[in-house]
C-alpha cells in the first residue's frame, strides 16, 4: 500500500476549469517535483465542490483545509508553508460568506434531539477534572439532600420509588438490593462500584468515568447513607488509564473538599472510598467474583446464597452497583423518585445509555428513554447503516445477548422486551451488524470468548463452552455434521442451569438466539457449505465467486485481463455463463456487494469488466453438440432460465425444444430490457450461439394456444417451464381500467414489439406521463417514455434509499431530466372523455418498520393532489401468467401465481417428468438468478433421467485448462472504482443508443490491478 | 482548599456557574476540547497543542481552554467547542491541529464560523 | 533472603530488586493486597517469573501457590519477558466487525509472530485484546498507551514503524 502524506484536492468541475484550475494544477505538478514531494504527496482532480464561485478551489487532506482563488503564482507559496512548513497560508483560506442560519442546531440533528439525557446530562459540558463545574450543574446537591433532610429509609423509599433497575444486566431494582443491605446487620458494610466493563462492545461505563466521575461518588455516597455504610470500592479495569486518573482526580478534590471522608459536610457521616484496579478478567464482572478479586485472590464466583447483602466483601454486607446505576442517584434523589418514574414503560423506568457501534452511520453513546424502539436507536439517532448496506441485526448484552432482527425494529426495548426476544439488557452494548456478517460466524465469536474468559470453576461452563466452541468451529469450517444444530440446542440449557454464575449461565445465549432468528444460514454452512454474507473462508476460494448465483470465476478472468489474454478470458465466462455479454450490462452485480476490496475504497467494477472482455476478444466458436440421448425435451420460455437449460442439456446430448410465445427468443431481456441498455445484436449473438449446440427454438407458439398441454405433455418426456413473468400487477385504485393507463412490462413489450410506430409518433403516451413505481422495470419505462419526447415523473410511495432499482439507473435516469417524487402514491385515476387526464395522489410519511427493514409509507391525511397527465405506466410489480397450466394437470400453482416445487428439490415441480425456474418460480427476480435456476434445472433433469434408467451420473467433459497467472501488487494504493464512460449530448435523450461505452484497454487494466486476488492461497 | 459547608457548597455553584458562562467580563471566548478515550485516539492532543501554540504566538488572554469529556458522537471525534460571548456554542467535528488553527485565526480571533468544520450551534443540554 | 536475591540478579538489577521491596512493603499486611503488588510489580519489572513470585509470596506472608494462581488467572500479568513496546489489537465484538482480524493477521505475516509472542529484536510484544471501549474508532489498535483509531490494514506498518 502506498501512502502518501498528503492530498492535494483540486476542483476539475467545469467553473474552476474556466477560471484556470488547469494552470494550477500544472504549477503544482512542476512545484511538487521541484522539491522532490511528489512520493509524499497527492494531487488529485475532484468533481465540482459547488463553490464555483470561489474558484479555483484546492482542498489539503488529511487536514481537510480549503483554499479558494488559487492562482498558478500562488503555489509555490502555498507549498512552502503549507507542505513543507505545516503553516496555513492565511490569505487564500476559504472564507464562509455570513450564513450562520444554515448551521444546524444541535435539536436539529437526530443523534442528539431523540436523546433523553440523565446520566450523561454533564457530557462535554463540564471538566471533569474540575468539581467546581459539576458542583455549578447541581453537583452533590442530591448528596446534601440525603445527608440532611432524609432517613436512610427514606433515601431505599425513593429508590424503589423511582423503579430503577441495576444498569449492569440483570435489572435487579436498586431499591430493594439497596433496602436488603440496610436490613443486614453489622457495623461494617460496604458500597462497591463496577466499573469492571467487559463487555466487548459496550463503554458506556467508561464514558461516564471519564465525563462525569463526580456523579459516581456522589452516588455511592448516597448509597452509603442508605445501607449504612462508611467505606466503599471503585472495582475498574485496568484497561481504563483515564478513567481511573480522572476517578483519582476527583476523589481527591472531593476529599480535599470535605465531600468525602470524615464528617461529610459537617453532616458527621462519614464515607471513604478507594479504587481498585482489575487485572483483566471477564468473569470479575461477576459481583461474587468481583469481590473475590478485591480481596486478592483468582476472581472466581461463589455460590449464592448467602447474598452480598448478608455477606459479601469480606463476608460483610455489601451492596454491588454498576457505574450507570450510581450515575443516576443524585439527581434522582434531588428531584425524586416520581421525577425519576415519570419516563419509561412499565416496568422498565428512567433512560437507558446505549454504546451504539458496528456498522452505523453514528457510532457513539445514546441515552434514551426505556422503550424508545429498536429502530429509532439504528436509524434515526445512529444514522442507519453506511454503503447503503442492509440492517441484519443489532447484539445487544454482548457475549450474554442475543441478536435483534429486522423483522423486531419496532420493538420497544425494555427489559421485558429485549428478554422475551432471547437477548437481555446487559450493560448497554449495541451492536449493530449488516448484511455483510454471518451468524454463525457471530455466535462461533462470542463462545470463543466465553471460553477464553470461563474461569474454570464449574465443569459444565469450562468443558461445554469448549464442546460448543468446536462444533461452531467446525460449521464455519465447512466440517458441520446433521444433527450440530440440535446438539447445540441440547446442551445449551444444561450449561445455563448447571453453572454458578452469570457468564455461564448467560454464554450459550448468542448460539440460542443466532440458531432462533438464523436456523437457516446454519443449515446453509452445514448442509451446502455455503456462508451467504461470504464471511466464512474455509467454505469457499473468493467473496464475489461466492456470492455469485452461478458462481463465476471472477478473480481468473480479471487476471486474465491484466495479462492480455482475452480470449482466455472469454473462454472463461462461457465455462459458467451463456450469456456473458448480456450480464457484462444487465446484471445485478451480487458479486461486486461482497467484494473485499469494497472494505478499503470501492468494490471492483466486475460487471464492467466482464463486458470489457465480451466486447474486445473473439467469441469463441460454437460447434453443434450430437444428440446422443434418446429423451426427448421441451423447454416453455425463451427467456435466460430456459435458454439455460436447453443450452446445457443439449451439451449433454439431449434433443431439446423451446417454445417461445413472442416472435423472438430472449424473455424479458429482449421484451422489457430497452436497447440502450442492451442492443439487440448483442443478445442475439448469444442465443445464436444456443441454437448452434442444435437447440430449435419456435417462436409463436404459446402452450394452450398454438400447443396445448396435454400434446406437450404427451410428445416429451420431461419440460421445462420457464415462461417469467410478464403481467404487471394492479395498483388497486379506481379508475385503472381507463384507457391510457399501461402495465410497465406491457408498455416496453408493445414498445419493443413496435419500435418504429411509436418513434414516428404513431403510437403514443402524450406529452406528460407518470410512472408509478420503483423498480428497474419502472425506470426502463420512465427512461423510454422520456426519449419518446415525453415529459416524465416517476413516482414512488418511498424515499429514495428503499428504491429496489440499480443505484447507476437511478442516477441515469435523473442524469437525463426525469423528475422522481418520493413518498407519493397514487389514489385515484382521473378521466376526461373517457381518457387519462391526471393522476390524484397522496404525501406519504415514513411509520414503522416493515419485515423488509425498511420504514411504511402511511397516507398524510388531507395531502391529496392531482396531477394532470396523459398516461400513466404502473410499474409496481409483476407476476407471471401460468393460465396455460391445467388445473387437474398435478403441477400446482401457489397463491402467488408461481409453480410449486416438490419439497427438497430446487427445480422439480409436483409432477416429476415437469420441472420449473425463473421468475416463475421466485417472482421477479434477477438475469443471473434465471441463468442460476437453468443450470440448476438441467442437471436435476439429466441426474432423474440417468436415475431412472439405472445409468451412471453425468462425468463432466474435461475441459482445456487455463493457466491463471498470480499478479499481486504489494503495494496497491487506494483508488476509486473505475468511472464507465457513457454517451452524453442530445443524441443520448432521444435514440436508443446504448448508453454506456464500455472500458477502454487502459480503463480495464487499470481497473483489474485494483483486484486484491481473495481466492490466492500463499 | 479547606473543608466547605453546605453553604460554600451554593455558593461555589452560583459563582462557577456565572464562570461557565463567560459573564464576568474578562474573558471572551471559551473552547472546550473533547477529551474522552476517543477523542484523544483520535487526536484531541494535536488540537489542544495547537490550540495552545496559537493562543500563545497571538498573545491573546481572553480566550479560555478547558477540556471535557467525550459528548457522545465518537464517530465523528475529535470534537471542539468555541463559545463566543453572547453567542451560541459552535461545535467542530472531525477536528486537527491545522483545523484548529484555522479556526483560532478565522472564528475565534475573527469571528467568523469555519462553516466546512462545523457539526452543529448550540448546547444539548438547555439548563 | 540473600539466596532468593542472588537468583533474581541474574535477571534484574539491584535497583529493581529495591523498588520491587518497597512495593512490598507499602502493601504488606493490607487485606487484598496481593493484586496491587502484583500489578505495580510488573509496572517496574516488566514481567513476573516464579523468582519474582516466591520473593513476593515471602514479603506478604502467602503460599506460592496463592501468588502463582492469581498471576495465571488474570490476563494482565505475564510471566514471560516482553517487547519495549506493547501492540494489542482489539478483536472486541466492534473492531471485529469493522475488520479488527486483518490488522492482527498484517502484524502476525510482517513481524511473524503470534498472539503473545514477542518479536526476535524485543521490540514489541503482541496480544490481542476483547475491547478497550474505543468502539467508536474501530478497528483500533494500542501500542502501549497510544490508541490509534480507524486503523486500515495498509496502514499498520507504517504506524508500528514509528515506534523504536
Amino acid at each position: 500500500m502506498k501512502v502518501f502524506r498528503s492530498h492535494l484536492l483540486i476542483c476539475g468541475g467545469t467553473g474552476c476549469h474556466a477560471s484556470g484550475s488547469l494552470n494550477v494544477k500544472k504549477a503544482l505538478v512542476a512545484e511538487l517535483t521541484k522539491r522532490k514531494l511528489s512520493e509524499e504527496i497527492k494531487i488529485v482532480e475532484t468533481g465540482c465542490n459547488g463553490f464555483c464561485a470561489m474558484g479555483p478551489i484546492m482542498v489539503v487532506y488529511p487536514e481537510g483545509i480549503i483554499y479558494m482563488l488559487v492562482t498558478a503564482e500562488d503555489i509555490p507559496e502555498l507549498v512552502e508553508e503549507h507542505l513543507i512548513k505545516g503553516r496555513i497560508l492565511e490569505r487564500l483560506l476559504y472564507r464562509e460568506p455570513t450564513t450562520e442560519e444554515i448551521i444546524p442546531t444541535m435539536q436539529d440533528i437526530p443523534f442528539f434531539a431523540l436523546q433523553e439525557l440523565r446520566v450523561l446530562r454533564n457530557r462535554g459540558l463540564i471538566d471533569p477534572e474540575k468539581i467546581e463545574e459539576y458542583i455549578a450543574r447541581d453537583g452533590y446537591q442530591g448528596m446534601v439532600k440525603a445527608l440532611t433532610e432524609m432517613t436512610a429509609a427514606d433515601i431505599v423509599q425513593e429508590v424503589l420509588t423511582s423503579g430503577l433497575r441495576g444498569r449492569g444486566g440483570a435489572g435487579f431494582p436498586t431499591g430493594l438490593k439497596w433496602k436488603f443491605a440496610a436490613a443486614s446487620a453489622g457495623d461494617v458494610k460496604y458500597v462497591l462500584c463496577n466499573a469492571d466493563e467487559g463487555d466487548p462492545g459496550a463503554f458506556m461505563d467508561r464514558s461516564v468515568l471519564e465525563s462525569d466521575p463526580h456523579a459516581v461518588l456522589e452516588g455511592m455516597v448516597i448509597a452509603a447513607k442508605a445501607i449504612g455504610s462508611n467505606h466503599g470500592y471503585i472495582y475498574c479495569r485496568a484497561e481504563y488509564p483515564l478513567a481511573i486518573s480522572r476517578l483519582n482526580i476527583a476523589i481527591d478534590q472531593a476529599k480535599e473538599m470535605g465531600l468525602l471522608g470524615r464528617n461529610i459536610l459537617g453532616t458527621g457521616f462519614d464515607f471513604d472510598l478507594e479504587i481498585y484496579q482489575g487485572a483483566g478478567a471477564f468473569v470479575c464482572g461477576e459481583e461474587t467474583a468481583l469481590m473475590t478479586s478485591i480481596e486478592g485472590k483468582r476472581g472466581m464466583p461463589r455460590p449464592r446464597p448467602p447474598f452480598p447483602a448478608i455477606a459479601g466483601l469480606w463476608q460483610r454486607p455489601s451492596v454491588l452497583n454498576n457505574v450507570e446505576t450510581l450515575a443516576n442517584i443524585g439527581q434522582l434523589i434531588l428531584r425524586g423518585g416520581a421525577w425519576y418514574a415519570s419516563v419509561g414503560t412499565e416496568k422498565s423506568k428512567g433512560t437507558k445509555v446505549f454504546a451504539l457501534t458496528g456498522d452505523v452511520n453514528n457510532v457513539g453513546l445514546v441515552e434514551v428513554p426505556m422503550g424508545t424502539t429498536l429502530g429509532t436507536i439504528v436509524f434515526d439517532i445512529g444514522g442507519g447503516i453506511p454503503k447503503g448496506k442492509k440492517f441484519k441485526a443489532a447484539q445487544l448484552g454482548g457475549p450474554s445477548g442475543g441478536m435483534i432482527p429486522m423483522q423486531h425494529l419496532n420493538a420497544p426495548i425494555d427489559y421485558e422486551k429485549v428478554a422475551e426476544l432471547g437477548a437481555i439488557m446487559g450493560s448497554g452494548g449495541m451492536i449493530v451488524m449488516n448484511e455483510d456478517s454471518c451468524a454463525v460466524d457471530m455466535a462461533r465469536f462470542f463462545m470463543d470468548f466465553c471460553q477464553d474468559e470461563s474461569c474454570g470453576k464449574c465443569t459444565p461452563c469450562r468443558e461445554g463452552t469448549k464442546r460448543m466452541l468446536q462444533i461452531l468451529v467446525n460449521i464455519t469450517q465447512g466440517k458441520g455434521k446433521e444433527g450440530d444444530i440440535e446438539l447445540l440446542e441440547e446442551m445449551a440449557p444444561i450449561i445455563k442451569d448447571a453453572s454458578l454464575c452469570g457468564l455461564g449461565q448467560t454464554a450459550p445465549n448468542p448460539i440460542l438466539s443466532t440458531i432462533r432468528y438464523f436456523r437457516k444460514e446454519y443449515e446453509d454452512h452445514i448442509r451446502n457449505h455455503r456462508c451467504d454474507a461470504a464471511v466464512c473462508t474455509a467454505l469457499f476460494k473468493s467473496p464475489c465467486q461466492h456470492t455469485c448465483p452461478i458462481e463465476m470465476d471472477i478473480p481468473a478472468y480479471i487476471t486474465l485481463i491484466r495479462a492480455n489474454r482475452m480470449e482466455d478470458a472469454y473462454k472463461m465466462l462461457l465455462r459458467t455463463n451463456p450469456f456473458p455479454s448480456v450480464c457484462g450490462r444487465v446484471c445485478d452485480h451480487k458479486c461486486q456487494t461482497k467484494c473485499r476490496r469494497g472494505k478499503m475504497d470501492e468494490p471492483i467494477a466486475i460487471k464492467f469488466l466482464k463486458r470489457f472482455i465480451t466486447d474486445n476478444a473473439p467469441r469463441p466458436k460454437t460447434e453443434p453438440v450430437p444428440v446422443t440421448r434418446k429423451e426427448k425435451i421441451a423447454v416453455v420460455g425463451a427467456g435466460p432460465a430456459g435458454l439455460t437449460a436447453a443450452r446445457d442439456l443439449a451439451l449433454r446430448g439431449y434433443k431439446v425444444t423451446v417454445y417461445e410465445e413472442l416472435s423472438e427468443p430472449g424473455g424479458m431481456l429482449r421484451w422489457a430490457i430497452p436497447a440502450y441498455r442492451l442492443p439487440r445484436n448483442i443478445l442475439a449473438n448469444e442465443i445464436a450461439d444456443v441454437t448452434a449446440l442444435g437447440v430449435e427454438i419456435k417462436c409463436n407458439i404459446r402452450v394452450g394456444r398454438e400447443l396445448s398441454f396435454s400434446k406437450l405433455n404427451k410428445n416429451y418426456d420431461y419440460v421445462y417451464l420457464a415462461p417469467g413473468a410478464h403481467k404487471s400487477q394492479k395498483m388497486g385504485v379506481e379508475g385503472e381500467d381507463i384507457p391510457g393507463v399501461h402495465g410497465g412490462v406491457e408498455f416496453l413489450r408493445d414498445f419493443n414489439a413496435h419500435e418504429d410506430a411509436w418513434v414516428k409518433g404513431e403510437k403514443t403516451l402524450g406529452s406528460k406521463v407518470a410512472v408509478i413505481g420503483g423498480g428497474n422495470s419502472a425506470i426502463d419505462a420512465a427512461r423510454v417514455a422520456l426519449r419518446l419526447g415525453t415529459d416524465v415523473t416517476i413516482l414512488y410511495r418511498r424515499e429514495r434509499k428503499d428504491m429496489p432499482a440499480a443505484d447507476e439507473e437511478i442516477i441515469a435516469a435523473e442524469d437525463e431530466g426525469i423528475k422522481i417524487e418520493y413518498l407519493v402514491a397514487p389514489l385515484k385515476i382521473e378521466a376526461k372523455d373517457g381518457k387519462v387526464s391526471g393522476i390524484t395522489c397522496e404525501r406519504m410519511k415514513l411509520g414503522e418498520f416493515d419485515r423488509s427493514g425498511r420504514k411504511k409509507p402511511v397516507a398524510i391525511p388531507g395531502s391529496a393532489f392531482t396531477l394532470s397527465v396523459d398516461a400513466i405506466v404502473a410499474s409496481i410489480g409483476q407476476a407471471p401468467d401460468l393460465t396455460f397450466v391445467p388445473k387437474d394437470s398435478g403441477v400446482i400453482v401457489n397463491k402467488w401465481d408461481c409453480f410449486d416445487l416438490a419439497k427438497g428439490s430446487k427445480s422439480r415441480t409436483t409432477d416429476a417428468r415437469f420441472y420449473a425456474g425463473g421468475d416463475a418460480v421466485t417472482g421477479p427476480d434477477t438475469v443471473i438468478g434465471a441463468i442460476a435456476a437453468g443450470h440448476q434445472a438441467a442437471r436435476d433433469m439429466d441426474a432423474a433421467i440417468r436415475m431412472a434408467a439405472g445409468e451412471p451420473a453425468y462425468e463432466e467433459p474435461t475441459i482445456e485448462k487455463i493457466d491463471i497467472p498470480l499478479i499481486i501488487d504489494e503495494e496497491g494504493e487506494e483508488a476509486p472504482q473505475g468511472k464507465m464512460p457513457e454517451l452524453h449530448g442530445p443524441e443520448r435523450k432521444t435514440s436508443f443508443v446504448e448508453v454506456e461505452l464500455g472500458f477502454t484497454m487502459e480503463d480495464a487494466v487499470k481497473e483489474a490491478a485494483r483486484c486484491l486476488r481473495c481466492d490466492a492461497e500463499i | 482548599m479547606a473543608k466547605i459547608t453546605i453553604e460554600d457548597l451554593k455558593k461555589i455553584k452560583e459563582r462557577v456557574h456565572a464562570e461557565t458562562a463567560l459573564r464576568d467580563g474578562h474573558l471572551r471566548v471559551k473552547v472546550t476540547v473533547h477529551m474522552g478515550t476517543c477523542g484523544i485516539a483520535s487526536g484531541a492532543k494535536d488540537v489542544m497543542d495547537s490550540l495552545l501554540r496559537e493562543i500563545e504566538e497571538a498573545g491573546v488572554s481572553d480566550v479560555s481552554v478547558t477540556t471535557s469529556g467525550c459528548m457522545g458522537l465518537c464517530s465523528r471525534e475529535p470534537l471542539v467547542t468555541v463559545e463566543i460571548l453572547n453567542q451560541d456554542p459552535i461545535k467542530y467535528e472531525y477536528m486537527n491541529s491545522n483545523k484548529m488553527r484555522q479556526v483560532f485565526k478565522r472564528h475565534i480571533l475573527e469571528g467568523e464560523i469555519q462553516n466546512p468544520f462545523v457539526l452543529a450551534r448550540g448546547a444539548e443540554t438547555q439548563k | 533472603m540473600k539466596a532468593e536475591n542472588d537468583e533474581l540478579i541474574k535477571e534484574f538489577s539491584a535497583e529493581k530488586i529495591d523498588q520491587l521491596d518497597e512495593i512490598i512493603a507499602k502493601f504488606k499486611g493490607k487485606p487484598g493486597g496481593l493484586i496491587p503488588v502484583l500489578e505495580e510489580a510488573q509496572v517496574a519489572l516488566e514481567y513476573l517469573p516464579v523468582s519474582i513470585q516466591k520473593k513476593i509470596a515471602k514479603g506478604l506472608n502467602l503460599p506460592l501457590s496463592r501468588v502463582y494462581g492469581v498471576v495465571t488467572f488474570y490476563s494482565f500479568f505475564t510471566m514471560t519477558p516482553r517487547g519495549r513496546h506493547t501492540v494489542r489489537v482489539c478483536l472486541g465484538t466492534a473492531c471485529y466487525v469493522r475488520g479488527g482480524k486483518a490488522l492482527a493477521d498484517v502484524i502476525e505475516k510482517n513481524f511473524g509472530v503470534r498472539e503473545g509472542e514477542t518479536t526476535l529484536d524485543r521490540k514489541f510484544t503482541y496480544e490481542s485484546v476483547r475491547c478497550l471501549g474505543a468502539c467508536g474508532l474501530g478497528p483500533v489498535i494500542v501500542v502501549d498507551n497510544d490508541v490509534h483509531g480507524r486503523v486500515k490494514p495498509g496502514k499498520v506498518k507504517d504506524i508500528l514503524n514509528a515506534y523504536n
